[in-house]
């Protein structure tokens, strides 16, 4: 009986790993994909502002991260990862800062404290008037980031998933011991 | 938000880089090394291997984000994790991790 149960759960470990595993599959095939859009759009905007504007001479001297990856451990050494935006506002605090500006007539203006300014768009470093290309690779870039971070979960599980059937299979074999 | 969670470290070519600064991952500030490195064809095999040894020993990285090519060349970077018998636990041979990999390469009966 036990090892029937044994057997069961060793059969859903293994189905699990073989979905995990053609997920990512499909998820690195999305990634590739991703970043060769990516790279064609950059090719795009660099056609239309120049064979120079568009690399490493205008990335900025000061960066702040617009994105960061969260990690959590779930069960048994399973860690997961997911990207976090930083600096983003709700509409309510845009629509408040609106009605002070409006009210500064007569008013010192008085420097708000900026406790933790949003991170700059990197598209600014290309310019005031960047090409759509230009903002099309961004958003590339940005879904590949996503996918980079649910690849990374899939091989955490994937590896646990590993070493579980690995301890299952253990366990069958201490229960049924092979005939010589 | 801001602040919370971990960076994530690109090792690439100079479009590959340039598109994923542009997605907002990169860090350059006085308080902390850069987080990415734009290799180029005149970039040496040990700048590399020692900003690759850099990314693996800073602990707000939580992954690298690595060209295959670039990585091929970093395997002798990664250290050999032997696994040794404690006092307290004994070693189980059968599961030492190299070993156990390659025979389930070829015992299919394992998955009975």
């Amino acid at each position: 009986m036990a090892s029937r149960d044994l057997r069961a759960e060793l059969d859903f470990l293994l189905l699990q790993l073989l979905e995990d595993l053609e997920q990512l599959e499909a998820k690195r095939q999305a990634l590739n994909a991703r970043v060769e859009e990516g790279w064609l759009s950059l090719s795009k905007a660099r056609y239309a502002m120049g064979a120079k504007s568009v690399g490493p001479l205008q990335y900025a001297s000061h960066m702040e991260p617009q994105v960061r990856v969260c990690t959590g451990e779930a069960q048994d050494g399973l860690q997961k990862f997911w990207m976090v935006r930083a600096g983003t506002q709700t509409p309510e605090e845009v629509g408040s800062r609106e009605t002070a500006l409006r009210r500064r007539k007569g008013l010192p203006r008085t420097p708000e404290p900026d406790s933790s300014p949003a991170p700059q768009n990197p598209l600014k470093w290309f310019g005031i008037l960047v090409p759509h290309s230009l903002r099309q690779a961004q958003a590339s870039f940005r879904e590949g980031l996503q996918l980079a971070a649910d690849i990374a979960s899939l091989q955490s599980r994937i590896s646990w998933g590993r070493s579980q059937l690995q301890e299952l299979q253990e366990k069958l074999k201490q229960l049924e011991p092979r005939a010589p | 938000m801001a602040g919370s969670g971990k960076l994530m470290a690109v090792m690439g070519g100079k479009d590959t880089m340039t598109g994923f600064l542009l997605g907002g991952i990169g860090v350059l500030n006085k308080h902390c090394q850069p987080n990415f490195l734009v290799m180029e064809k005149d970039t040496t095999i040990s700048e590399t291997e020692d900003t690759f040894q850099q990314f693996l020993n800073q602990d707000d990285i939580s992954s690298i984000l690595i060209n295959q090519h670039a990585l091929d060349a970093l395997w002798h970077c990664i250290p050999a994790i032997l696994e040794i018998p404690s006092k307290e636990y004994l070693c189980d041979a059968a599961n030492v991790s190299i070993p156990h990999r390659a025979r389930g390469m070829f015992m299919s009966e394992n998955l009975h």
